[in-house]
């Protein structure tokens, strides 16, 4: 195994893999750019904007892309789109409100011709909140379920104590290989 | 096949090819394809549409990458508006860098973005920015403060900027206080902010001395909006800013200068403080006189105001005005002008050789303003007079066609300041007619021939010559012309006759200039109501110009030199004049409209206001006004003699905007309307009924210039209110219904009243009356309300109603149409 990891690396090693975090505003989208980036819970401030790190997961290389979730922000999300690899799509699991915006937006965002082949990993996010959603309701509440012809997975994850987020970062590494 | 493919190519263009470069994930290419970016938009292609990808790359470790990606943000932010608000993360990133630089980059660049939706994302940045560990930083974000205020006030404010950037003032790091305190200023130019106070003035004089020399400029600039409690205090700032008049730079010398000059306004004039301080400010100004050539230019058009302010400060220093043959010939005309100022008694024989020297010189401009020099020393210098005059007539005789022009308008002035003393040279001046070819000078002899008429045998001959090609010459050729001729018929009567009703007809009839119309017809008027009255108008005895020649009005010069050292001191225009009005500062020092500066014609009659009053001189008008001034040559004078004041009143009336409430003073006509109808009444006949002793309406007279001459002709008006024109039919009762009003306008203590007389010729009783004027060229409207009692069948009453000039104007033609509406129910 470890011979062909070398074999992809030497292939494509040079180019990072462009990861989006999407989602809608508060939902931890750059809380978990962070624990991604250097292991840590940092204090966020809405992001207005961007922010974009090196990630080094297993040896991969990933170009992470945080948008802001703002809904002034949102429109501008498809300036980004273009050579996306991977989208993660964080839910705050506790704001039940929301999630039907949520799932308005995903699937708005997954009818771009550019995203076609991205793809898609779910977080439903703040699992440590007591009375959130379960991983399923999230599935179902976002309409998951009637997607076809697209690699997507959803994972229970807590950005601020760290859970979930090594399995969903497995998934998307062994995925973004398989398809080169 | 449609044709929709033409629409759509196939090329990719150097747009697209940028925008993958953009996207590229190795960073050098990346860099490359921002340079590209940048080299386009410097050239002025448009690459705007690269703004998300551009901004993309924004987020680097890349110092170089990131200030290119911050120049091309600056640039096309404001197009982009919308999607400006992606960078702001990245601002409020950088603005907590580890490295000072960058934090700095961060924060101007946001100063910079002028996108009134991401202002409100950068107040939290620019906070920390203001108090933030690097002296550097915070001095960036004190500037940035000035440019969101200039957005954004009211941000500025609710988010306690002002406090900060006060803090700011007390910082260790002398250029933080003198940034905080440009950007202060720059405020407070727009809307006080902050009162510069005690404690405020006290740090920034212990900042001065530290700070760099662009920094004192804007801690001067400061000092100078700021009024001392005490003479202790003024004096106090005066010595510690007083050793910056030895700086190097320029702008910190007139900086200083400024301040300084402020501040000895302040203090009582015979101090020995003031001549101390007075010595003191000499030497850095003669210093600035040996900069480059520009700096010189610049200095001097500070100076020409210090001069006008303070002429005892440079008195001593006349020789370095002197005219260096090398200067530039902007450089020379200033220097020219201020040893006008400076020529004094003691003087003056070095600055006369000096203009007879120039006045040899090649350049022609410099060449006319010598010699105008030499004219002005005479006016100003009496022991020097005769001298002036000598030198003048030995240009004449050089017969270099500029020299002799300029001398003859120059010798006009000296005739009006010396009468009686020099006609002897008017035979001289009369050999050169023919040489004459510009309008002023042409003016000019044209009026000295006419004011010496009975001294010029052949007056007659020179002006008819003179009047053959009338309608050629400038207007005011043909307004001096005029008069000269009206001079000549009233001093000798028997050889002008037929050569006044020449020019009286030539004027009147046959030009299209209102002025010399209306000139025209005043004459007219006044020759043939009354030759002797005339001659009291035309030739009466004319008031002492100035010896200051040129100056600026003072509530101007008061302006500008508290602008010292910056564009409007060079221009010697207020600021407002120059800059967008809506950014205009407030501030002044005196609020007067700058209105005065651009009409020459206002500036004149101010100043026959002034000399009918006996109290300021009358200023010799610069070139600009003397159309104006010619006007008023003849017309400002009778008014100073009493008994025919009410002629100068009026007829300087006809000059300026003044002429409006003269007329209105006679009382509008009237066009009463009772319900819808109305009968128009002639408009003469009311403006010539009253303050008139002997009123006789008069022939009509085609414009409303009649009305006026009616005045003239029975001379006086104004003065009384005892006459009332007495009351005409307005409107007969068979034309409404039975009501008949007759009416008249009357001044009671400098008031204007309408006197109507309702008649009720119905068969039944009319009342609840409401009374209305239409908008006139007066602004007259009546301030109450008719008395509401009945009227009964074959009754009448009287109203006086008390009308006012408050309401809207609105020119009507004729002008004196005025339209009245009575609404009244039966």
């Amino acid at each position: 195994m470890g011979g062909v990891m070398s074999y992809f690396r030497g292939l494509f090693g040079a180019r990072e893999m462009r990861i989006l975090i999407l989602g809608l505003d508060g939902a931890g989208k750059t809380t978990i750019l962070y624990r991604l980036q250097v292991g840590e819970v940092v204090t966020t401030i809405p992001t207005i904007g961007f922010n974009v790190e090196q990630v080094e997961y297993k040896n991969l290389k990933f170009q992470v892309w945080d948008l802001g979730g703002q809904t002034s922000i949102r429109p501008y999300w498809r300036c980004y789109y273009a050579n996306t690899d991977a989208i993660i799509y964080v839910v705050d699991s506790a704001d039940r409100d929301r999630v039907g915006i949520s799932r308005q937006e995903l699937a708005t965002m997954l009818q771009e011709d550019e995203l076609q082949g991205a793809v898609l990993a779910v977080l439903a996010n703040k699992q440590d909140i007591a009375g959130c959603l379960t991983e399923t309701e999230v599935y179902k509440a976002l309409g998951l379920d009637a997607l076809r012809n697209r690699t997507i997975q959803i994972f229970k994850t807590s950005a601020s104590k760290g859970e979930g987020l090594d399995a969903a970062m497995d998934w998307l590494a062994n995925q973004l290989q398989q398809k080169k | 096949m449609t044709d929709s493919k033409y629409f759509t190519t196939t090329k990719k263009g150097e747009i697209f090819e940028l925008k993958n470069e953009l996207n590229s994930d190795k960073k050098e290419k990346k860099k490359e394809a921002v340079k590209k970016v940048i080299a386009s938009m410097t050239v002025g292609k448009d690459v705007s549409a690269l703004f998300p990808d551009v901004v993309n790359c924004m987020q680097t470790d890349n110092v170089e990458l990131k200030k290119l990606v911050y120049l091309y943000l600056m640039n096309y932010a404001k197009s982009q508006p919308d999607l400006a608000i992606m960078a702001v993360n990245t601002f409020v990133k950088d603005c907590e860098d580890p490295n000072p630089l960058i934090r700095a980059l961060a924060v101007r660049t946001m100063g910079c973005i002028r996108v009134e939706k991401i202002t409100e994302y950068l107040c939290d940045p620019l906070r920390r920015c203001m108090k933030d560990e690097d002296p550097y930083v915070r001095k960036t974000a004190a500037v940035c403060v000035a440019k969101l205020h200039d957005m954004n006030p009211t941000l500025v404010k609710d988010q306690g900027f002002v406090e900060l950037l006060n803090d700011l003032l007390s910082d260790a790091n002398p250029m933080v206080v003198a940034n905080a305190v440009a950007a202060l200023t720059e405020m407070n130019d727009q809307q006080t902010v902050i009162e510069v106070n005690s404690q405020m003035v006290n740090k920034l004089l212990t900042a001065l001395n530290e700070c760099t020399e662009w920094g004192q400029v804007f801690i001067l600039d400061a000092l100078a909006g700021y009024t001392p409690r005490d003479e202790r205090e003024t004096q106090n700032i005066c010595e510690r800013i007083s050793p910056r008049l030895a700086h190097a730079n320029a702008a910190v010398v007139l900086s200083t200068v400024k301040v300084l000059m402020k501040l000895i306004d302040m203090m009582p004039a015979d101090s020995d403080f003031i001549t101390q301080l007075t010595k003191k400010l000499a030497p850095p100004m003669v210093t600035l006189l040996s900069a480059e050539p520009e700096i010189q230019y610049v200095a001097l058009r500070n100076i020409n105001l210090i001069v006008q302010k303070r002429p005892d400060i440079l008195k001593q220093e006349m020789k370095v005005f002197f005219v260096k043959y090398n200067d530039p010939i902007y450089v020379k005309m200033e220097k020219l002008d201020i040893m006008i100022r400076l020529a004094q008694q003691n003087n003056i024989s070095q600055v006369l050789s000096e203009l007879k020297e120039y006045a040899t010189e090649v350049d022609v401009d410099f060449v006319r303003k010598s010699v105008r020099a030499i004219g002005r020393c005479a006016i100003k210098v009496e022991t020097s007079s005769e001298r002036c005059v000598q030198t003048l007539l030995e240009l004449i005789q050089t017969k270099v066609n500029y020299v002799v022009q300029e001398a003859v308008v120059v010798i006009k002035d000296i005739f009006r300041k010396y009468p009686n003393r020099y006609e002897s040279i008017i035979s001289a001046l009369c050999e050169n007619l023919d040489t004459l070819d510009e309008p002023e000078a042409r003016a000019s002899m044209i009026w000295i021939i006419g004011e010496y008429a009975e001294r010029i045998d052949n007056a007659d001959e020179l002006l008819e010559s003179f009047v053959e090609g009338f309608h050629d010459e400038n207007t005011q050729v043909q307004l001096q012309l005029l008069t000269a001729v009206v001079k000549l018929f009233l001093k000798r009567p028997g050889v002008a006759q037929a050569l006044v009703q020449r020019v009286l007809s030539l004027a009147t009839q046959d030009s299209d200039n209102p002025d010399l119309r209306d000139r025209g017809f005043i004459y007219w008027r006044l020759l043939s109501a009354d030759p002797a009255a005339a001659k009291n108008v035309v030739l009466t005895e004319k008031p002492l110009i100035s010896e200051e020649t040129d100056l600026l009005e003072p509530s101007l010069l008061e302006q500008l030199v508290c602008h010292i050292g910056t564009l409007a001191s060079v221009y010697h225009k207020p600021p407002s004049a120059f800059i967008d009005p809506a950014k205009a500062p407030l501030r002044q020092i005196n609020p007067i409209p700058t209105a005065k500066f651009g009409s020459s014609l206002l500036d004149t009659s101010s100043a026959t206001n002034a000399s009918r009053n006996g109290s300021a001189p009358t200023v010799i008008p610069s070139q600009d006004q003397v159309i104006a001034d010619l006007l008023s040559l003849d017309l400002n004078a009778p008014a100073t003699s009493a008994n025919t004041g009410g002629y100068g009143a009026s007829m300087s009336g006809t000059t300026s905007m003044g002429g409006l409430d003269d007329l209105l003073g006679l009382g509008g006509d009237s066009m009463p309307a009772a319900p819808a109808m109305a009968s128009s009444n002639n408009p003469f006949d009311s403006l010539a009924g009253l303050g008139m002793p002997s009123a006789v309406p008069a022939a009509q007279q085609p414009a409303s210039i009649g009305g006026l001459a009616e005045i003239f002709g029975s001379g006086g008006f104004g003065a009384s209110s005892g006459y009332t024109h007495p009351k005409e039919m307005w409107l007969d009762a068979s034309k409404a219904m039975g009501m008949q009003v007759e009416g008249t306008f009357v001044r009671r203590n400098g008031r204007i009243s309408m006197e109507i007389t309702i008649t009720n010729r119905a068969m039944q009783a009319i009342s609840e009356f409401a009374l209305q004027f239409n908008k006139n060229s007066f602004g007259l409207i009546p301030v109450e309300q008719m008395d509401q009692s009945p009227i009964l069948p074959n009754q009448s009453k009287n109203f006086t109603i008390v009308c006012d000039t408050s309401g809207p104007v609105q020119v009507t033609t004729p002008l004196t149409n005025l339209q009245v509406r009575l609404i009244y129910k039966m």
